[in-house]
């Protein structure tokens, strides 16, 4: 009789602890950006000019950012895959597909760091009154958070290769997925808030 | 017993006679024909409906993965 260890009990229940955490973490990280998008509110509707008169001349990349946002929902599609492969134990697209997901994140930062400096070059700092400052805010946890999920998918990547996955074992994965398609949700909510309202 | 109803039709009737008739999601925003006091409102409204789309999320979540092994395991 195989013997199964606390971990793999954990992980055959309907609903692991693991996956649990991340849902109170996203629940939390919900609660954090819903303040951000709350304060957002404030200052939009507060305001009768957006942007204000004296940033008139400043517009924001949208073209790009659209670009960057279906980059960024590519890789959402990429990691849902990756798990999907890996359920069906095929190794080999499973890591060419989390390092194609891990790829397009990276693009997506590094874009939105060029686009950052363009902006600040034209004067949009933090300093420039409350446009600068929510749009910098809430653009810049979203892309703590890309950072973070980046991060975490090196982490799984460097696991699947050295084999620790499998069709029956692939916690791991499921849990990164979850927070991978949770921030890439996040950001065409954010982008159409941000970039057109 | 009728000593009882009296004494909470009494606590009941001065309940209803301190509430206030209208509630705003914004207290402070006296006037609500100014941008600002919108922009409170609507992100006070927004922000109070977030805790229950959270626990939603998670409970829904919770209900669908249980309901899912159940389902499994009777078939």
């Amino acid at each position: 009789m195989m013997v199964q260890t606390d971990f793999q009990m954990t992980e055959n229940r309907p609903l692991s602890n693991a996956k649990l955490a991340v849902l109170i973490l996203l629940g939390s990280e919900t609660m954090l950006f819903s303040g951000l998008i709350g304060a957002f509110l404030v200052f939009r509707m507060g305001s009768v000019a957006w942007p204000p008169l004296s940033l008139a001349e400043i517009q924001l990349p949208r073209l790009v950012t659209g670009i960057n946002t279906i980059l960024l929902v590519i890789s959402g599609y990429t990691m849902f895959q990756a798990l999907r492969s890996i359920q069906l134990d095929r190794v080999k697209l499973f890591q060419n597909l989390l390092i194609l997901t891990g790829a397009l994140g990276l693009v997506f930062l590094i874009i939105q760091g060029w686009e950052w400096i363009q902006l600040i070059e034209k004067g949009l700092t933090l300093q420039s009154g409350v446009y600068g400052a929510i749009f910098y805010v809430l653009i810049g946890c979203h892309a703590v958070h890309v950072l973070g999920a980046v991060i975490w998918l090196t982490i799984v990547i460097g696991m699947a290769i050295s084999g620790r996955f499998s069709s029956d074992s692939h916690i791991g994965v499921e849990t990164c997925t979850i927070y991978w398609i949770y921030v890439v949700a996040l950001w065409p909510i954010l982008y159409f808030l941000v970039y057109f309202a | 017993m009728i000593r009882h109803i009296i004494l909470w039709i009494l606590i009941i009737g001065f309940v209803i006679s301190i509430l206030p008739h209208t509630l705003e999601a914004c207290p402070a925003c006296k006037n609500l024909n100014e941008p600002i006091a919108r922009g409170f409102n609507w992100s006070v409204l927004f922000m109070m409906s977030m805790p229950f789309t959270v626990f939603g999320i998670i409970g829904g979540s919770v209900f669908y993965y249980y309901r899912r092994a159940h389902n499994k395991l009777k078939t």
